[in-house]
């Protein structure tokens, strides 16, 4: 205390000198109109440029969230795209047809948004879990999408937890898929190289198609709906037996950072898969 | 109350009415205006105390400010100078002088005078106008006025010294 006093007897003039520079400070900014207007802009951009960093960081606390909206946004409004431009395409030929179908495609799926728990890249046959269950409406066998491509397939579900086959996956992963617009179709498959590529079979030969053009899900599965993204046509080769084209795909998901992605369920897929079994059955029958 | 008070005050009132009322007006060139008031702190005292060179300083500038009608502007230059005034002078002094040494040309020699008086009257110019002006885009204009400005005033201040010292 004492070397506090001692302190502010001996330098006491410097605030005396402080307190006299702030009055005629503000003197100089309160009468004088162009000191006053230029000292208030810069007041205003400091305060503007804190305000911007107080506003960046909390945007950057609620990035979660926001991830989360887009990734079902993202989901809806590729949906929508691919059966606007299928629409479209069709449009001259008969208008109420389509409105029908529109209307009736986009009410039998039902999104259930999940967050990945636990994923590999490094395998041969990865698997990925997810943290909704049987308790939120997963079932094996549902499709699982990103914002920007297919994921998987279910495979087992408990409770709280799923496990998903991802496109990753050499054993089991067969997704049917099409050129987009062209409608022929093959299926998707993993060769363990490199996750960012896969390969799609069994493409006719007389397939007219591009390098860059999109594959997208086939909708003859009754695992994904029409038109997810699946990636860009990037290669093509002969097949093994040279009776088709293999398409080297890069896959429009980065499976290394995958965090939200949506379980599709098709409410008419029980039917559809009843009736295939019902068909397979009676031709079994009829071959006997 | 001391005669060296009453001296500094008529110093004070008449610096206060050369300025307001002849110097104020004078616009040598257009850009060069004698600030003669700095004659003020630079005849300040050695060992005057601090808080009352400030408080000389402040108010010295506040009523020039007042009649000039640019409130702060001398004010705050003017605190500066008195701030930096005691620590300048003791440069110039030698250690073994008096006291109370009256600070004139004749009392620490001419060309220690000069160097004295010009780095105050130089400094001082250069922040008033920096304050008038707020900003630095004609920084040449700057330059000229404290320049143009201070040599001005360095001519008045030896004419009022070699007045003195005779």
């Amino acid at each position: 205390m004492r070397n506090l006093l001692d302190f502010l007897r001996k330098y006491h003039y410097w605030f005396l000198f402080i307190l006299l520079e702030v009055i005629s400070a503000l003197l100089l900014f309160r009468y004088n109109s162009y000191q006053n207007s230029a000292w208030l802009s810069s007041a205003n951009v400091l305060v503007g440029k804190m305000n911007e960093i107080e506003s960046s960081v909390t945007a950057f606390f609620s990035m979660t969230r926001a991830n989360e909206e887009l990734t079902l946004r993202n989901f809806y409004l590729e949906r929508q795209v691919s059966q606007l431009r299928r629409l479209y395409t069709e449009a001259t030929q008969d208008t109420t047809v389509m409105e029908r179908q529109e209307r009736q495609f986009l009410s039998q799926y039902r999104i259930i948004p999940a967050k990945v728990v636990s994923n590999t890249l490094n395998k041969q046959e990865n698997l990925m879990t997810i943290d909704k269950g049987r308790a939120d409406g997963v079932e094996v066998d549902m499709g699982v999408a990103s914002g920007s491509g297919v994921v998987g397939v279910v495979y087992l579900v408990s409770d709280h937890y799923s496990v998903v086959i991802p496109v990753l996956n050499t054993a089991m992963s067969r997704i049917s898929c099409a050129i987009r617009d062209r409608n022929y179709f093959g299926y998707l498959r993993w060769n363990g190289v490199d996750p960012a590529v896969a390969f799609v079979d069994d493409i006719p030969r007389h397939a007219h198609f591009k390098r860059g053009e999109w594959i997208v899900t086939s909708g003859y599965s009754s695992i994904f709906p029409p038109g997810v993204l699946v990636g860009q046509i990037e290669k093509v080769f002969n097949s093994n037996d040279g009776l088709s084209y293999k398409l080297q795909v890069r896959l429009s998901t980065d499976f290394g950072c995958l965090r939200d992605v949506c379980v599709i369920s098709d409410k008419n897929v029980g039917e559809r898969v009843r009736l295939m079994e019902a068909a397979q059955d009676s031709l079994k029958g009829l071959r006997k | 109350m001391s005669i060296q008070l009453f001296r500094q005050l008529g110093w004070f009132v008449l610096l206060v009415l050369v300025q307001v009322l002849v110097l104020n007006h004078i616009h040598l060139f257009g850009i060069a205006v004698p600030l003669l008031y700095i004659y003020f702190p630079i005849t300040l005292q050695r060992n005057t105390p601090h808080w009352a060179a400030l408080l000389w300083c402040f108010t010295l500038g506040l009523t020039i400010d007042v009649f000039s009608n640019t409130p702060g502007l001398a004010a705050g230059s003017l605190t500066l100078i008195g701030l930096l005034q005691p620590f300048w002078l003791e440069l110039f002094v030698p250690r073994d002088s008096i006291e109370n040494l009256e600070v004139s040309a004749v009392t620490i020699g001419w060309g220690k005078f000069i160097v004295y008086a010009s780095a105050l009257i130089v400094l001082f110019c250069l922040i008033f106008f920096a304050l008038e002006a707020f900003n630095f885009f004609n920084w040449i204009r700057w330059l000229e006025y404290a320049g143009a400005s201070a040599t001005l005033t360095m001519v008045l201040i030896v004419a009022i010294e070699s007045v003195r010292g005779r």
